[in-house]
């Protein structure tokens, strides 16, 4: 579960229109650290929601876009902070210059860990020009 | 720890220095296989684990635990750390196939008043080979922006006749512990240093 220092908003305006943002401590208490949407969610029980077309954004404290992370569909534990789903999952960083897909995730608002489980599939833009080898 | 220093000359290696311009091409993407990773966004680093695979325009590289840092916007890898089962397969300007192996090796990337410093170092049973030679060492120093291989304790194992002969034969490949300095003289100090 997010800490309590940290300011959080939870909403649940319908049943197509889910967010919950996270935000930095103090000093940067005014900047977003990770938005988690989905277009569609239903509440299970258990505090469980399930959310369709899931999105989870991180931003730097200047509140430039780090990770953009998107999944057709996941369940979302809003008590402990966790999304979670066996599907497949597709992350690009803020500058589109890393590229990640893969199958099955859990998140863990609490420290910002991303783990995939399965098939990770990485492409990465512009590494150091390599040298011929020796 | 005596520090045996190898220029991988074009001469000898049949390597050439790439050409240097102020403007590389842009290269084609490098691409990172794994059965699962670990990523942290915030400590902008991910961890790749079981079956890694690296498939760089330039070289391969397999091994089962892989940590790379994130660049941040607009930067690039500057760290990697691959463990376990390390093999790293590439060419060099020629061509030439080249094949390495260890249980860790650290990639780093810097940048310092200008400079750029661009090393792979190999650790644990660490062995670089092509078709010429074979060396190990611990470590063993790739500096990429120089080509050079640095290689400490190191030990040479030569596959043909670095001379130049035509001659291709079955005999045994020569090993000797080669002296601090450049394999310029690998002929020379082969034929004064030990008589086979």
């Amino acid at each position: 579960m997010p800490s309590a220092a940290r300011a959080q908003q939870n909403t649940m305006s319908s049943a197509t229109d889910f967010t919950s943002v996270e935000r930095y401590e103090a000093p940067n208490q005014q900047q977003v650290k990770t938005r988690l949407s989905g277009a569609e969610a239903w509440p299970l029980s258990g505090g469980l929601l399930e959310v369709k077309r899931f999105k989870l954004e991180s931003f730097a404290t200047n509140g430039r876009p780090e990770v953009i992370i998107t999944a057709p569909q996941c369940v979302y534990d809003q008590v402990n902070g966790l999304a979670s789903s066996p599907g497949h999952l597709q992350l690009q960083s803020g500058d589109g210059k890393l590229r990640v897909e893969g199958d099955g995730f859990l998140w863990r608002q609490n420290d910002s860990l991303l783990t995939i489980s399965n098939r990770v599939h990485t492409v990465i833009e512009n590494m150091p020009e390599m040298k011929p080898a020796p | 720890m005596k520090s045996v220093y190898i220029i991988a000359t074009a001469v000898l290696c049949g390597m050439t220095a790439p050409a240097q311009t102020n403007a590389p091409a842009p290269r084609p993407p490098t691409v990172i296989d794994s059965e699962s990773a670990v990523f942290d966004p915030n400590g902008h680093q991910v961890t790749y684990r079981v079956h890694v695979r690296v498939n760089d325009p330039e070289m391969k590289l397999t091994c089962d635990w892989l940590v790379a840092d994130l660049p941040q916007a607009g930067g690039r890898v500057d760290h990697i750390v691959a463990t376990t089962n390390v093999v790293i397969d590439g060419t060099d300007a020629k061509g030439q196939a080249m094949h390495a192996t260890c249980a860790r090796a650290v990639y780093d990337y810097k940048e310092q008043n200008g400079a750029t410093n661009e090393t792979v170092w190999l650790t644990g049973n660490a062995k670089v080979e092509n078709v010429q030679w074979t060396i190990t060492g611990e470590p063993i120093i790739w500096d990429r922006v120089t080509g050079s291989v640095t290689a400490s304790n190191q030990v040479m194992t030569l596959h043909q006749n670095l001379a130049g002969a035509a001659t291709k034969t079955n005999s045994p490949p020569a090993r000797t512990n080669v002296p601090p300095g450049s394999i310029d003289n690998i002929d020379k100090n082969l034929h004064s240093k030990n008589q086979f």
